[in-house]
């Protein structure tokens, strides 16, 4: 009787096991055919001078890479990614920090003022560009000729100086909502005693900050720095939709050089290794970050 | 030293509003702006941008249904949507159940890392082979694309729901099993009703990032306009009517429009959605 059961249950298990294994096979096997092959043949053709049409083309090693490195066009790219991704988690940090504190602080009105301010983080990037980019062209030269300020009469999007500012403002009045929830429910877990204990203490509201609360909104601070560090360095969308790469090639982020070269210009091979190289890039930065990370909470 | 506090505390809170007032201000304005042009004329607009229209101008949405076969691409986006986030919504979390259920065997240790490694690897990295590969595979269609919104949203997903998954005791799903239920009935009936919150996350954020994508549609389906979605179909639209910036905003209004009814009703899950999706990964 009792080796029966035993023996039902080892079947049970064994039928479960196969079960289980069944379960797993959609996602891999999707998985492994659109992504992993994917990034197999990128990795494949990085090494070939292959134009993306030809029929033959050969294995030319790592030639495609020390093109790309020695590439002005590439390192001016990249010179623009770093220079708007620190820009990008900054202004980020600063303004939804900024936000969260002060709607912390009021007590009326503050599901109003919340909900508003999410309201750009479900709309498409596509639909936030183009009617920046139409703003930034009647509107705000209306405002600059107004405060009579000379920079703001002509579109910011047109001025290869300026363009990159012009994108990073689109970006954060739609990049700081989801940051902002999460800065407001760090600022929420921090224990009202605590504050209290420092204020009774003689910490004034700066000290209080720096002290108490900070502490606490750390790992969101971690988290919102890694998320907007990768988007800094992958930013596509704005760019294709309100500048293009321009005025010039001002504005030519990695995302897009990559996207015009294969698609645009039939270098195919060649910026296939410029995407490795960006891979490259965000990993390291990714695993620099969790390696941060750990090592905080480690000494928390 | 008292009155002092009491001051400082009251004009803090005045900052505060200050601040939020500035902010909200410059959050609307873009959409009064957008609602407004989409209402005028080009001769009211070209008087002043910024102005109340003077009736409501309704052609330049006629022009854009007219013109453009609006209801044609949102049909396509609702398609490629609806189908997209039900199947990740299928096969996901059986993966990530799996996974969960049996950390300790090398299969699925292998497989969890394997998924796992595809949130570290930007889209950008596979996006040029992948046109390649796609067209090569007769998918440059919706079809490729549904595949490839499934594909990529699996990292993440696995990553959520296998560490929400270990939090839950296996104990009742067991006791299931051993009352006759089959592994499948003990998911279903047991697992599925306690991943809810977590599969709420998963929906909001995939509806929305499947709904709002560019970068892919532009990509696979450019090349096609009767498969337009309406992110690349409002980007087409602006290079081929610039002239008429009236009707641009409108078509701007029209794409928003759906998104903004969503947002209206179920904000509070939007909102928490898009959060914990943030954190956890």
């Amino acid at each position: 009787m009792q080796k029966g059961k035993s023996a039902k249950k080892q079947k049970k298990i064994k039928k479960s096991s196969k079960v289980m294994f069944l379960f797993t096979l959609p996602t891999v096997f999707l998985y492994t055919m659109f992504f992993s092959i994917t990034m197999i043949i990128g990795v494949y053709y990085s090494f070939t001078n292959w134009n993306g049409i030809s029929k033959d083309y050969k294995m030319v090693g790592f030639k495609n890479y020390i093109t790309v490195l020695k590439d002005g066009r590439f390192r001016n790219a990249l010179g623009f990614n770093v220079v708007y991704t620190i820009l990008l988690v900054a202004f980020i940090i600063f303004l939804s920090l900024l936000i969260a504190l002060a709607l912390n602080k009021v007590t009326r009105f503050s599901t109003f003022f919340r909900s508003i301010f999410f309201i750009p983080a479900v709309i498409s990037m596509v639909t936030v560009g183009l009617i920046w980019n139409e703003l930034f062209y009647r509107a705000v030269p209306l405002l600059g000729q107004f405060l009579g300020i000379e920079w703001l009469k002509t579109s910011l999007l047109g001025n290869p100086k300026l363009a990159i500012v012009g994108i990073l403002i689109v970006n954060l009045w739609q990049g700081c909502a989801i940051p902002t929830v999460l800065f407001l429910a760090g600022l929420q877990s921090v224990p009202k005693d605590l504050l209290e204990a420092a204020k009774i203490d003689g910490a004034n509201s700066w000290k209080r900050f720096t002290n108490v609360t900070i502490p606490y909104i750390i790992p969101i601070l971690n988290m919102v720095i890694i998320t907007q560090a990768k988007a800094g360095f992958t930013i596509f969308d704005y760019i294709k939709v309100m500048t293009n790469g321009g005025p010039g090639q001002s504005t030519e982020a990695i995302g897009l050089l990559i996207y015009r070269h294969a698609i645009n210009e039939g270098k195919f091979s060649r910026s296939v290794a410029e995407s490795m190289i960006l891979f490259v890039i965000v990993g390291a930065i990714s695993i620099l970050a969790l390696k941060l990370t750990s090592n905080k909470q480690v000494g928390e | 030293m008292k009155m002092k506090k009491i001051k400082s505390f009251k004009l803090l809170k005045i900052l505060a509003y200050i601040i939020l007032f500035v902010g909200i201000i410059t959050i609307l304005f873009p959409f009064y702006l957008t609602i407004i042009t989409a209402f005028k004329t080009p001769q009211e607009s070209s008087v002043s941008f910024f102005a109340f229209p003077n009736s409501l101008y309704w052609d330049n949405f006629i022009n854009v249904f007219k013109k453009a076969h609006y209801f044609m691409f949102f049909g396509n986006s609702i398609i490629i949507t609806v189908i997209s986030v039900c199947v990740i919504l299928i096969i996901v979390p059986l993966c990530s159940y799996a996974i969960a259920r049996n950390m300790k065997k090398k299969y699925y240790k292998i497989i969890y890392t394997y998924i796992i490694i595809g949130i570290f690897i930007p889209f950008q990295v596979i996006m040029i082979p992948l046109v390649k590969y796609l067209s090569d595979l007769h998918l440059s269609n919706m079809m490729g694309l549904i595949l490839m919104h499934i594909t990529l949203a699996s990292s993440v997903g696995v990553f959520l729901l296998v560490n929400y998954i270990r939090t839950i005791p296996r104990d009742m799903e067991e006791a299931a099993v051993m009352d006759g239920c089959t592994t499948l009935q003990a998911y279903f009936k047991i697992v599925v009703p306690l991943l809810k919150p977590m599969l709420a996350t998963i929906f909001v954020m995939n509806a929305l990032w499947v709904w709002n994508d560019f970068q892919m549609p532009l990509l696979i389906l450019n090349q096609s306009p009767d498969m337009w979605t309406l992110p690349l179909f409002q980007f087409n639209f602006k290079s081929q009517y610039t002239y008429d910036y009236n009707m641009a905003f409108s078509s701007y209004l029209i794409a928003m429009v759906p998104v903004m009814i969503v947002y209206a009703t179920s904000q509070k899950y939007i909102v928490s959605g898009l959060t914990q999706g943030a954190v956890k990964s």
